[in-house]
């Protein structure tokens, strides 16, 4: 009975909210661990579950400091959008397939879906899928980036592409009406966003 | 009967203009200020200068971070084998491949790039700007191949100083033989690293390095107060609200309609020449009404064909009468043959250790400049003519953390500083003039519009396949002589048609029986129609070759009046 009424609240305050709460979501805050991490646009490549992972590993890349992270500066819309439209199915199903196997890996290892780990073993599972493709890429195998570092260059691109990446973390000049060739970067200061 | 003599008045000009590229902006500011009533027509869409849709537009403003969808793929997906055209900030400047097929001989590529609008392709311009030399024009004849040119450099050295000094060509004077000034606006700067490369270049190699020519604004030009200066923002091929590189919307079209005397028509398809068999000679064209699909009839007394090489090669192939069983002007059955372009995508980069406490400021729509030093004086080389380079060095930014261990807070730290200097050049390569690369008019196959398309059957040869060996090696060896490490070299040997430079299908020569062209751009066969974009082109050279169509238009404009007014025409 408790756990009824308390599904309830969470459903009308999610409505009062206006987004829904996917059934897993609600399923980890039954669970009593940390909460699922709500969800900031509506997910159209993505199912809910999935859009969750990717914006915290978006976030996880890319995360709020003295200025925006990747969730405030839009990201992980943005990736479901490129994803969508700008990949071919090829690339688009490695992706979903590698989201998968990476979710599957953090349950294996640490006994739950990566968006209700702690941010500690959150990290801890991220490096250990990142860093070993960051290597075998410098090795150069292949072209087909796995999910993981597509997930990354994505992140960086809608980040660094977006009007916080660019004008907060890095430097833009819309009109610079003069080129300097070789300037103290001192004076010059952060790099160009463009 | 009176009414079909109005009608043919009303559609009568002086002069008929088909085509609003740089050679079409030129025709048209040439004829209209010399008092020629001209009507200038143009297949594509209208472009007021400085109607740019996507000019100001900030990085966010784009979807998808500005890379191309999968549905602009499908309907560009020709276009975009440039790697660099097909984004939202530009693709709306090329075609829709879909609308406007063509044919390639199976396993030969030929890279049509193209955009239909007022101004053509001189918005989306590399602006890149050279003079050639005499060498040039004489390189035909030394080698025996093709045909001679008919003019030497002198002749047209003055239509290049009067360009010049409209278009605004920015540059450094060098004193070179095979490169000439131009008359120069002041040069943009190189950075730190590519002065570097230019003087080592200089004192291990003894070849010169300069800063990209370009045509754009680095002092304010009287003459075309609508015209500002460059800003620095690299967003040319959007189009330039402050008119900051020469384009015929910025420049020539403004010029030709302040005259009063120039007629723009746009969504006017020229497919046709009419031609009087008893006036034997041209006196029109017939149009295709882009937006309503209704055909009219134009007249002139003169006519220049601007419509791009292919463009205005179809148009003469696709004139077809007693006189011209194989095409208008076709006498010498080389129309449509000898198809040239840069060949490119070769050379090398590298990584340049070293000033990591410099930086640049403002975003140089430019780069540098090696000139050919192959096949000149003492140097010999086991292939025909030679290259140049363009390239350029810049401090990797934010892109570089894709590949990097950082994640989260120190991956954000870590790309707020530049990285490391790299530097690259790639040669752009002469193609030798060869009547087996050849495009055909293809009945089978129809555009949009239900008119024919064309067929291209094109290859590097030898002598361009032996050239990017040494492009590629000559540019490694530079760039280590001038302690870049790691350099690898490139070579993306892809057919012609990425160089965007395509010409030669119309050449002009001495003799009507091996060319379709004399010297001052007229059709031997029928003097009132001038055709003065690519396709009058004898030979290549290396150099980017829009400067020279300047000033050939401006020369066969010039001539064109004259000749005029002495009612030879």
């Amino acid at each position: 009975m408790i756990r009824m009424n308390r599904r309830e609240a969470l459903q009308r305050t999610a409505l009062m909210m206006g987004y829904a709460v996917s059934a897993s979501a609600l399923a980890g805050i039954m669970k009593g661990c940390k909460a699922a991490p709500e969800l900031t646009y509506q997910p159209v490549f993505f199912t809910e579950d999935q859009a969750r992972i990717v914006a915290e590993v978006a976030e996880i890349f890319i995360p709020k400091t003295d200025t925006p992270g990747a969730k405030e500066a839009g990201v992980p819309g943005f990736i479901d959008q490129i994803l969508r439209e700008c990949y071919d199915k090829e690339d688009q199903d490695r992706f979903l397939t590698g989201l998968t196997d990476f979710d599957a890996e953090a349950r294996k290892n640490f006994g739950d879906s990566f968006v209700y780990l702690e941010p500690d073993k959150q990290l801890q599972h991220l490096k250990a899928v990142h860093d070993p493709a960051i290597e075998a890429a410098k090795k150069g195998n292949g072209d087909d980036k796995p999910f993981i570092l597509m997930a990354k260059e994505l992140t960086m691109l809608g980040f660094f592409t977006s009007e916080p990446g660019a004008t907060q973390v890095l430097q833009y000049s819309p009109v610079p009406g003069a080129f300097k060739g070789c300037e103290p970067l001192a004076e010059v200061g952060k790099t160009w966003a463009t | 009967m009176n009414l079909n003599l109005d009608a043919q008045q009303q559609n009568t000009f002086d002069a008929i203009v088909v085509g609003t590229g740089i050679s079409g902006g030129w025709a048209a500011k040439e004829l209209t200020e010399k008092g020629l009533k001209t009507l200038v027509l143009e297949r594509g869409r209208m472009v007021n200068h400085p109607d740019y849709p996507t000019a100001t537009m900030d990085p966010w403003q784009f979807p998808n971070g500005d890379r191309p969808t999968q549905e602009d793929l499908r309907q560009q997906g020709v276009q975009n084998r440039t790697g660099y055209t097909i984004r939202p900030s530009t693709k709306h400047w090329f075609v829709n491949d879909l609308e406007n097929p063509y044919t390639e001989k199976e396993g030969k590529r030929f890279d049509w790039m193209r955009g239909y609008h007022v101004g053509g392709r001189s918005i989306m311009w590399g602006r890149q700007s050279y003079r050639w030399s005499p060498m040039d024009f004489e390189a035909n004849a030394k080698d025996g191949i093709a045909i001679d040119w008919p003019l030497r450099y002198k002749e047209i050295e003055p239509w290049y100083d009067y360009v010049e000094q409209f278009a605004g060509i920015s540059g450094q004077s060098e004193g070179l033989a095979q490169l000439p000034d131009s008359k120069f606006l002041p040069p943009m700067e190189l950075n730190c690293v590519e002065q570097e490369l230019q003087k080592s270049l200089k004192s291990k190699f003894n070849r010169a390095l300069t800063i990209g020519r370009v045509a754009h604004v680095t002092q304010a030009l009287a003459h075309s107060p609508q015209r500002g200066m460059c800003q620095y923002r690299n967003l040319c091929s959007r189009g330039c609200p402050y008119g900051g590189y020469f384009s015929s919307n910025s420049s020539t079209l403004p010029a030709a309609a302040k005259t009063g005397n120039m007629t723009l028509r746009a969504n006017s398809i020229v497919y046709e020449l009419v031609y009087d068999e008893q006036k034997g000679k041209a006196t029109g064209v017939k149009v295709l009404d882009a937006e309503t699909g209704e055909q009219v009839e134009f007249f002139a007394k003169v006519i220049f064909l601007c419509a791009s090489t292919m463009g205005s090669t179809f148009i003469m192939m696709n004139t077809v009468n007693s006189r011209f069983p194989n095409g208008f002007g076709n006498d010498s059955d080389q129309l449509g043959r000898n198809i040239m372009d840069h060949h490119l995508g070769v050379g090398a980069g590298g990584d340049y250790d070293g000033f990591a406490d410099r930086y640049y400021s403002g975003r140089r729509a430019n780069g540098i400049y090696i000139p050919r030093f192959q096949n000149m004086g003492k140097d010999k080389r086991d292939y025909l003519r030679g290259f140049g380079y363009q390239g350029g060095a810049s401090r990797e930014g934010w892109w570089r953390g894709v590949s990097e261990l950082a994640v989260g807070a120190d991956l954000k730290d870590l790309v707020t500083t530049p990285g490391i200097w790299t530097v690259g050049i790639g040669g752009f390569g002469e193609v030798l003039p060869d009547e087996s690369n050849r495009v055909t008019v293809n009945k089978d196959k129809k555009d949009k519009y239900g008119l024919p398309t064309l067929t291209f059957d094109t290859e590097l040869k030898e002598n361009e396949l032996k050239m990017r060996k040494d492009m590629a090696s000559e540019a490694a060896e530079m760039l280590e002589a001038a302690g870049v490490k790691n350099v690898k070299t490139f070579d993306g040997t892809t057919g012609l048609g990425l160089g965007i430079h395509e010409m030669g299908t119309a050449r002009m020569g001495k003799d009507p029986k091996t060319s379709v062209l004399n010297k001052f751009n007229q059709v031997h066969a029928s003097k009132n129609v001038f055709v003065t974009d690519g396709s009058f082109m004898t030979s290549s050279a290396c150099q980017n070759p829009s400067l020279t169509y300047m000033a050939f238009t401006a020369r066969a404009a010039n001539y064109a009046v004259e000749e005029l007014k002495k009612g030879n025409l």
